[in-house]
Formats: structure tokens, C-alpha cells, sequence
């Protein structure tokens, strides 16, 4: 289970304008809205990018929260861990969402191709701890499980949606 | 297009007045029980509060496991301790939705089926739900029904009294559900103010003032703000609303307003 001081969470709403230009060609823009939902702070923005910061910047809040009562040598090493982890989201996330726009099956592989690596790295050494589990992690494993099958269910009729839209 | 079966305007409201339970989510959080509000101080718990608004968020959803309740709401890290606070939160919750229960199969408003709960809501009336059929047969209506649409609109109009849930803005299995009706209101304001724009445009005027309260970068608001002054005769104030709607978009989003906007613009110059 999760500690609600080590949660954030951001609400975006994305709004999707669509223009004839003095050109008469067809413009598409895009606006948006994020809000820091335990902060309650809310930032517009036109360029992703801009979101990516406003994430940033309240994931670094929170880490150095959780930091507060650590030597400072220790709060230098865990800060650049953390940073490092969030470069990796920056830098995947905007790609990710376009090209969720442009090709959903593309995006669908890629996800499956991630989802794949985790359990090859993490699941597969893990699995040993779970042969003396007690019924109760048994059972926190299983609602685990058929949540994340009730998710992986919700994604697939997306794609599909987004697929058949595509077509036509 | 027709109206879903089952779905009209009177039931929506009528439901309100025979319903055993009744609550309101919109502005504030105010439950009746059989025509008597029930008191804050009736809940004793916060937890039982939050644990009853969790439910009502999500009515839609399939039971949700218990441990699945304690991780979303307390995020608990203690098994021990997040029984203990689901437990007891439970029991002052139906102790003050259901006082008067005295057998098993009285009603039961929390359905509990082994370790899974949810709401029942088959004898209970929601100021969110009865918002979103209004919606529903406004949609529906505004192209064939524009009178029926129009009702339908207001009705939704009036129920929304401020945000979801105001006193949980800070906790996040609520916040996808705010933004959710939040989006969904101020649809049916802009939808309602078009319908008023040729009928009444001090109302288009009034709704779309309501809206950018709610949004300041609602473009749409603007326009039709601009085109209700203009229908009025009020070309200053039409060309005001303008240069506002310009101001904000440059400063929240770096943007112009869109061509449709600016061409309301010119048509107020003249």
C-alpha cells in the first residue's frame, strides 16, 4: 500500500480547437490545463513542455519533503536520483502522447514491449518471496492483479476505438 | 434524436421529493434522509464522511474490495491500522444513513458482498447524477426540441452550486470525477447561453459571465458574450469583453483568440 505523503497527483485537461486559417487551410491547436490536486496550484499552457516543468518542479517539492530530516550529503544523492528518473519521464512523456495521437497500435506495442522488461526485471526475481506468502498477501495479490486485467481490459477497448477511427 | 427510455425531465426532479436518501455533492455536501437533513454533527467521523463520499464517487464503478477502499481514500500504510479505520468508519456510516435498521434485511444503502462494498443507488437521488441525465436530454433535444432542450439545460444549470465535493479538493480519488462534471457544466451553460442568445441575451450574458468564473480561458464564453452586447446594442461592452478574452489567452496560453472570435470582433467594429 501506498503512504498518501509519498502520493501526488495532477489533474490535465486537454482542449482541442480546430481553425480555418486566412488560408482557408484547417489549423488544429491545442490548449491546457494542469492542476496539482493535493496542492491545489493550476498552470495553463499551450507547449507540453511547459506542463512537464509544472510536474517538476511539485515532484521536487515532495522529495524534498521526504528529505527533510536527512544529512544533507544524503539529500544531494536522493535529489540527483530523482531528478535523473524525472529526465527520463520528461523526455519520454511528450513522444508518448503524440505518438498516442499519431499511431495507437505503434504506442500499444511499445507499452506491451515496456510491460514486458518490467516483468523480466523485476517480476521473475521477485517471484520466489511469494511461495510462503500468507493468505492475506494472497489476496492483496489478486485484487492487484485483476485490477490491473480490469485496466489492461479499459486500454484494449481504447485502442480499439481509437483503431476504428482511425480507419474511417 | 430521441430522448433514452425512462429518461424525462419530471422523473429527474420527482425522484428528488420520493427518495428515501438525498444528496447534494455540488457547492457543499448535504445529505436528507427521509425529508430530514442530517446534521454534521450526526457523522461524528470525518472518516465516515470521507468514506461515504468515496462511494457515492464511485457509484458507477463495480464493489470495490476493502483493501482496495483503505489504499485509495487513507493510502494506509498499516494493515492493522487501516482495518481499524475502515471498520469503524463503516459503522458510523450506517449508523447515521441507516438509524433505524434493525434486521439484516432492512435496507441496506452500503451493499456488502463478502470483502467487496458499494452504494446502492436504486432509493437514493444525487444532485451529480440528476445533472448528468439533464445534460443527457438537453444534448439530445438541442437540435430537434430546442424548448425541451432549453429546460433540460437549466435544470442542470441550477443543480451545479460550485464545484464537487468542495471540502475534499486536496485528496485525489475525487479529483477525476471534479473535472469530470466541471467540463460537463460548462458545456451545458455554453450550450444553454446559444440556446438564450436569440431569446433572452441578458441570460447568454449572465451564463457566460458564470462560466468564465469557472474557467477565465473559456473562449467560447467570450464569443457568445460578445455577440449577446451586440444583439443588445451595446457595442462597447462587446468590444471590452473582446479585448479581455485577447489579454487572457495572451497571458495564460501565449495565444491570439481563434479566427471564429475575431471575426465576432469585427462584426461588433462594423
Amino acid at each position: 500500500m501506498s503512504n498518501q505523503k509519498e502520493t501526488t497527483s495532477f489533474v490535465i485537461r486537454f482542449t482541442q480547437k480546430m481553425y480555418q486559417d486566412d488560408q482557408d487551410e484547417t489549423q488544429i491547436q491545442w490548449r491546457g490545463n494542469i492542476r496539482h490536486v493535493q496542492g491545489g496550484e493550476e498552470k495553463r499552457f499551450s507547449d507540453f513542455g511547459k506542463a512537464m516543468e509544472f510536474i517538476q518542479s511539485k515532484l521536487a517539492e515532495l522529495t524534498l519533503e521526504s528529505l527533510e530530516d536527512k544529512p544533507a550529503e544524503e539529500q544531494k544523492g536522493i535529489l540527483s536520483k530523482s531528478f535523473n528518473l524525472w529526465k527520463k519521464v520528461a523526455l519520454d512523456a511528450p513522444k508518448l502522447v503524440i505518438q498516442t495521437i499519431k499511431d495507437p497500435m505503434a504506442q500499444v506495442e511499445q507499452i506491451q514491449n515496456q510491460v514486458k522488461e518490467v516483468i523480466d526485471q523485476n517480476i521473475e526475481p521477485e517471484i520466489n518471496q511469494w511461495r510462503s506468502a500468507s493468505k492475506t498477501d494472497f489476496q492483496e495479490l489478486m485484487a492487484a492483479v485483476n485490477k490491473i486485467a480490469g485496466e489492461v481490459k479499459d486500454l484494449n477497448e481504447k485502442v480499439d476505438k481509437l483503431s476504428n477511427k482511425k480507419k474511417k | 434524436m430521441a430522448i433514452p427510455e425512462g429518461l424525462s425531465i419530471t422523473k429527474i426532479l420527482e425522484k428528488k421529493s420520493t427518495a428515501s436518501l438525498q444528496i447534494e455533492t455540488l457547492g457543499s455536501f448535504e445529505v436528507t434522509l427521509n425529508g430530514n437533513k442530517i446534521p454534521d454533527s450526526a457523522w461524528k467521523r470525518d472518516t465516515a464522511v470521507q468514506l461515504f463520499q468515496f462511494f457515492i464517487t464511485s457509484r458507477n464503478a463495480r464493489a470495490m474490495h476493502k483493501a482496495s477502499i483503505i489504499d485509495r481514500i487513507w493510502g494506509e500504510t498499516n494493515e492493522k491500522a487501516g482495518n481499524r479505520n475502515f471498520k469503524a468508519a463503516l459503522h458510523q456510516l450506517t449508523k447515521t444513513i441507516e438509524p433505524n435498521k434493525i434486521n439484516r434485511e432492512d435496507q441496506n444503502f452500503i451493499i456488502r458482498q463478502g470483502l467487496t462494498y458499494r452504494l446502492d443507488t436504486s432509493q437514493v437521488w444525487m444532485d451529480i447524477d440528476a445533472l448528468d441525465d439533464l445534460i443527457i436530454i438537453g444534448n439530445q433535444c438541442m437540435n430537434d426540441q430546442p424548448e425541451e432542450a432549453l429546460v433540460a439545460y437549466q435544470q442542470a444549470v441550477d443543480l451545479y452550486r460550485g464545484i464537487y465535493l468542495p471540502n475534499r479538493i486536496y485528496e485525489d480519488w475525487c479529483a477525476d470525477e471534479r473535472e469530470r462534471i466541471q467540463v460537463l457544466v460548462l458545456g451545458a451553460m455554453m450550450s444553454l447561453a446559444k440556446l438564450q442568445l436569440s431569446r433572452n441575451p441578458k441570460e447568454t450574458i449572465r451564463l457566460a459571465i458564470r462560466a468564465l468564473q469557472i474557467d477565465p480561458t473559456w473562449e467560447e464564453a467570450y464569443r457568445l458574450q460578445m455577440e449577446a452586447y451586440l444583439s443588445e446594442g451595446n457595442r462597447p461592452l462587446a468590444v471590452k469583453t473582446y479585448r479581455k478574452c485577447q489579454q487572457i489567452l495572451q497571458q495564460e496560453f501565449e495565444i491570439d483568440p481563434l479566427p471564429e472570435t475575431r471575426r465576432v470582433f469585427e462584426k461588433v467594429r462594423g
